[in-house]
């Protein structure tokens, strides 16, 4: 059997995700038996790329950012998005609630005229084309990662928990952050990283996204048993989940 | 005919980046850019968000260096809360943030420069990358592989996670650290300082091969900026702004990080989305500063440990007054790694740090925080403006990789000019010009030069803006 080819792109992100990948370290070695990776940075040589899994990281901010998805997809069988930016938008789409203009105006000041600033919405990788695959988190989980492109590989589903980051708080005998007096979005947000930031004494930021059927009343019932309102919630959870209209809460 | 030819993108840098070589009618190299193409709109978006969540959304600014980020944006909240924070908080942060110049620096030096240095700038582009290096000189590669581990696994111990670790809060950090894990990262420490030491030698012994190229990238007088302590030795986490001239003339010392609008002024060139900061009392654009290694390297008395301080002594024999040539970023480099190795040993031996005590709890008690500290790349400033409910009002960040744009652009251009010429478009003197953006280590995350795949894209673009000729590699 030939080894798929993988290729890796990055929009606007922080590369980390990337990097995650490099954090494998030895454990690289093992994936590269099962892939073969073709592009690990892309020029502009796209179009006579041949890969058979694409994996995207970052946010879509501008029209050829757009076109470039489309290209990408075209050419790949299985494309994948890597980490929050291009899962959900993540941290880049609080840019979204504000007036684009006026974001370039704060950081370029006058400046901010200049063509090449241009700027647009942001949006997650599902928001211009379509998705087969989702590698959650900020950054993503290695181990996660190399489930996920080893089971591509084998072509296998591969297993992504459904249920929120509650029940590993659970699992882990964590104290609830709620006891804290903080507001923690593990209620709603989708487990599968085994909770690092409430076990590291802060609360979760919601950066794997929502669970898939998020238990709304149950939230609901933490926010009232803690004194809190729904828009306490809200407004924390603008921080990964904003939408593509000013988020408001 | 005068001509254009751009290196789109150079390789991974924050956002995206490219170098484009404008030739004259006789195809001379006439000037040399570095553009930096993408803009995420952090200092934006962070308004009206709680002053609890800006480390943890500024860290997203970069996969590379999310413990700068960190530290830097918790010490701002930390002037936000009006808190002195707990001394076992101070030294677990700074055990973190030298752990995290560990790994960095070992990533740019193994992962991305190691190539061009080990096998020449010369070598046959599918070789110049890391994987290569496994076959080619076995022992260094698994030494970088080992020592960045050696840094990261302390990242992850005490943050809970490599990237982006929640752990680092305003009033200290979120939990102590635990006699096993202390002694696990004592564990290490022989094998990393023996990785550094003998790298430094190998480093040494090849130097030789690269006269040209150390007095061409980016060679040329300018001013140097770092953190001190107040005895003028290396500090990378508390400590205060010194400015250094060409000369070695100290201009400005103990400045405190939050003075930094007398000294630093912030322009903006229509080709680049990267701000040109550059020392105010000079002005626009003369006032150009380096900071990082090899500014640090330069404006310190010391190291102030014993190791790092022999080598320092022969890093001054490089040439009198500071080391001017940007090539020495990487030896530089390298002795920091040693400093860290060193005071990472100190602070695991002293008992404070595993105080319990790590965290103070405040709420909002000033309107205006500023927090400063030395990236890998050199100096981070994060400084914010809050209103009575700890809500971010006011965002402005001065990251390190700006501070050297315009020594960056200056280095492209000479290295251009030297390199680069309309009839010898090799790819020999391609990779030095991005070679010496390397050098500064731009935040130039090197995953990508680390799988062995730089591709690069020329184009030559003639006055009328026609595509005259292309050419690929990677």
């Amino acid at each position: 059997m030939s080894k798929p080819k993988v290729a890796i792109f990055d929009f606007a992100c922080c590369e980390g995700c990337q990097l995650q990948i490099v954090n494998l370290e030895e454990e690289l070695l093992d994936l590269i038996s099962v892939v073969q990776p073709v592009t690990w940075r892309e020029a502009m040589s796209e179009k006579d790329d041949d890969y058979d899994i694409a994996l995207i990281e970052g946010s879509i901010t501008r029209p050829e950012d757009e076109e470039r998805l489309r290209a990408i997809r075209d050419r790949a069988d299985i494309l994948v998005a890597l980490g929050a930016c291009a899962t959900i938008g993540g941290v880049n789409k609080l840019k979204n609630n504000f007036e684009l203009d006026e974001v370039k105006r704060c950081v370029y000041g006058d400046a901010a005229d200049m063509p090449h600033l241009d700027t647009a919405m942001t949006k997650g990788a599902d928001e211009v084309v379509e998705v087969d695959c989702y590698v959650h988190g900020c950054p993503m989980d290695k181990k996660e990662f190399t489930h996920i492109v080893k089971s591509l590989a084998l072509g296998k589903e591969p297993v992504i928990p459904d249920y929120p980051v509650c029940v590993e708080c659970k699992q882990r005998g964590t104290i609830c952050r709620y006891e804290y007096g903080e507001i923690c979005l593990g209620v709603v947000t989708r487990a599968g990283c085994n909770a690092p930031c409430p076990s590291g004494g802060l609360w979760c930021f919601g950066c794997r996204g929502y669970a898939p059927e998020p238990n709304v009343q149950a939230a609901r019932d933490v926010m009232e048993e803690y004194d809190l309102t729904v828009e306490d919630l809200q407004s924390k959870l603008k921080l990964f989940n904003s939408k593509q209209e000013p988020t408001n809460a | 005919m005068a001509r254009e030819i751009a290196i789109d993108p150079v390789t991974r840098i924050e956002g995206h980046a490219k170098v484009t070589i404008h030739l004259d009618d006789d195809g001379q190299v006439e000037d040399a850019r570095f553009h930096v193409t993408q803009f995420r709109g952090f200092e934006k978006f962070c308004e009206g968000r709680p002053l609890h969540e800006m480390p943890a959304i500024t860290a997203r600014i970069c996969g590379i260096c999310p413990v700068s980020h960190l530290i830097a944006s918790s010490k701002a909240c930390d002037m936000l809360l009006a808190v002195g924070i707990p001394e076992p908080a101070r030294k677990l942060r700074r055990l973190l943030n030298l752990a995290q110049i560990l790994q960095s620096h070992a990533l740019s030096f193994f992962h991305l420069s190691s190539p061009d240095l080990l096998l020449g700038m010369d070598a046959p582009e599918q070789e110049r990358n890391v994987f290569h290096l496994f076959s080619s000189h076995p022992d260094l590669a698994r030494d970088g592989i080992r020592l960045r581990k050696y840094g990261q696994q302390i990242v992850e111990w005490l943050g809970g996670k490599r990237i982006h670790p929640a752990w680092v809060v305003p009033g200290g950090v979120s939990r102590p650290l635990s006699e096993k894990l202390r002694d696990r990262m004592l564990e290490g420490l022989p094998e990393a300082r023996e990785v550094t030491l003998r790298t430094i030698q190998a480093y040494k012994n090849l130097t030789e091969d690269f006269r040209e190229e150390i007095r061409s990238f980016g060679n040329f007088p300018s001013m140097f900026m770092g953190l001190v302590t107040p005895q003028g030795n290396l500090e990378t986490y508390d400590g205060r702004l010194r400015f250094m001239d060409a000369q070695g003339d100290i201009v400005a010392d103990q400045v405190p990080g939050s003075d930094y609008r007398d000294h630093i002024g912030e322009a903006v060139e229509p080709w680049s989305y990267l701000k040109f900061p550059y020392y105010k009392p000079t002005g626009y654009p003369d006032g150009i500063y380096r900071v990082g290694p090899l500014a640090r390297m330069n404006i310190v008395d010391a190291c102030g440990t014993p190791l790092a301080d022999e080598e320092l002594a022969e890093f001054r024999e490089l040439q009198r007054g500071p080391a001017l040539s940007s090539f020495h970023f990487h030896y530089a480099r390298l002795i920091e790694i040693l400093f860290c190795v060193e005071r990472i040993e100190q602070i695991l031996n002293d008992p404070d740090i595993l105080g319990q005590r790590v965290r103070a709890q405040a709420g909002p008690n000033a309107a205006e925080g500023i927090g400063v500290a030395e990236a890998p790349r050199g100096t981070l400033i994060h400084h914010y403006r809050a209103d009575e409910n700890g809500l971010i009002q006011q965002v402005n960040l001065v990251i390190a990789t700006c501070h050297n744009n315009l020594a960056m652009n200056k280095s492209v251009r000479q290295v251009a000019r030297r390199f680069v010429s309309g009839d010898a478009l090799d790819d020999g003197a391609l990779n030095r010009v991005e070679a010496v953006v390397r050098a500064y280590d731009p935040c130039l995350s090197c995953s990508t030069h680390a799988a062995g795949r730089m591709p690069l894209h020329l184009q030559l673009i003639g006055p009328d803006g026609a595509l005259l000729d292309e050419a690929k590699r990677g």
